[in-house]
């Protein structure tokens, strides 16, 4: 078949679909963990400073 | 069901469940990743391009459970009104995405060396690429609407948008039966598979692994919106006793 290639030229597609799946997979994973680890700090300290009676200053986010 | 409605008591099983799912799933899969790369042997017809398939067919199961969970979620969101469905659906619509666009990118650079083009618009590959502007538009629909604002549910049109698209999931699945196609025909049944087993149990391994992430990542997004929520309800609070 015309544009089929086959033997030791096949590991560079392999490499680029293994490659691409780790690379998009990470940032997805490291974004949600970073956005939920902040989003939970932020919730945390205005707990803690409403118990404490105090008044969060400027804009939490 | 309505016993976990409460997000308190929802977190009470996420907050732990979360590292344990994102451990054993990046285990599973490496594991999964190495067999497949390195202990199996290559397919006979296809060479090596067909370890491909331990990160392309998890993909495709994954982008399209992933619809199915939203549109239950979406129905939920609407027949119950239960306050974590629209929560979880916002959660699930950008792994769902990731996992269909990463379906279509392995699916292109396997065609390649295998069919010799990139691309091919037959019934599986449109309809999976119907899929994934079917995650983009729910995404864009519901970024910043008004139940965003109030405590993140769904809008009835964002619920009836993820059922109405669930008609697309039997498409996909079918495609390859109803209309000629480049792409193989459906190779694991209910009645098993025809992939033979020295080369499908890293497959076990990939899909265990992906879904445990995929949990793992819905979970993460899930906690963020609800301490979202949190702080956007205290500093409601804190203006309403300001103005009093």
């Amino acid at each position: 078949m015309t544009g089929v290639i086959s033997g030791g030229g096949q590991w560079a597609f392999v490499a680029a679909a293994y490659g691409l799946t780790a690379v998009l997979t990470g940032i997805v994973l490291w974004s949600s963990w970073r956005a939920m680890v902040k989003a939970e700090k932020r919730s945390d300290a205005l707990r803690a400073n409403n118990r404490r009676g105090e008044t969060p200053r400027g804009d939490p986010k | 069901m309505h016993a976990y409605a409460n997000p308190t008591r929802f977190l009470a099983i996420a907050k732990p469940l979360t590292p344990w799912l994102l451990g054993v799933g990046l285990l599973l899969l490496l594991a999964g990743s190495w067999a497949g790369l390195a202990v199996v042997p290559g397919d006979y017809k296809q060479g090596e391009t067909a370890r491909i398939l331990y990160v392309h067919v998890p993909s495709a199961w994954l982008g399209m459970g992933g619809w199915t969970s939203l549109a239950i979620a979406g129905l939920i969101q609407l027949v119950w009104r239960h306050p974590l469905s629209g929560i979880a659906a916002r959660a699930i619509a950008v792994p769902g995405m990731l996992f269909t666009a990463l379906c279509l990118a392995t699916g292109s650079i396997w065609g390649r060396p295998t069919w010799g083009t990139w691309w091919e618009w037959d019934g599986r590959m449109t309809s999976m690429l119907v899929l994934l502007f079917l995650y983009a538009g729910f995404i864009a629909l519901t970024n910043g609407d008004e139940g965003q604002k109030q405590g993140g549910s769904l809008s009835r049109g964002a619920a009836i948008y993820a059922l109405v698209g669930a008609i697309n999931i039997p498409i996909i699945n079918r495609s390859v039966v109803w209309w000629n196609s480049l792409h193989q025909g459906p190779s694991i049944t209910l009645r098993g598979s025809s992939i033979d087993g020295a080369l499908l149990w890293p497959l076990g391994l990939t899909v265990s692994g992906f879904s445990l992430l995929f949990g793992a990542i819905v979970l993460m997004r899930m906690r963020r919106i609800i301490a979202d929520n949190r702080v956007a309800a205290r500093l409601r609070r804190l203006a309403d006793d300001e103005g009093n």
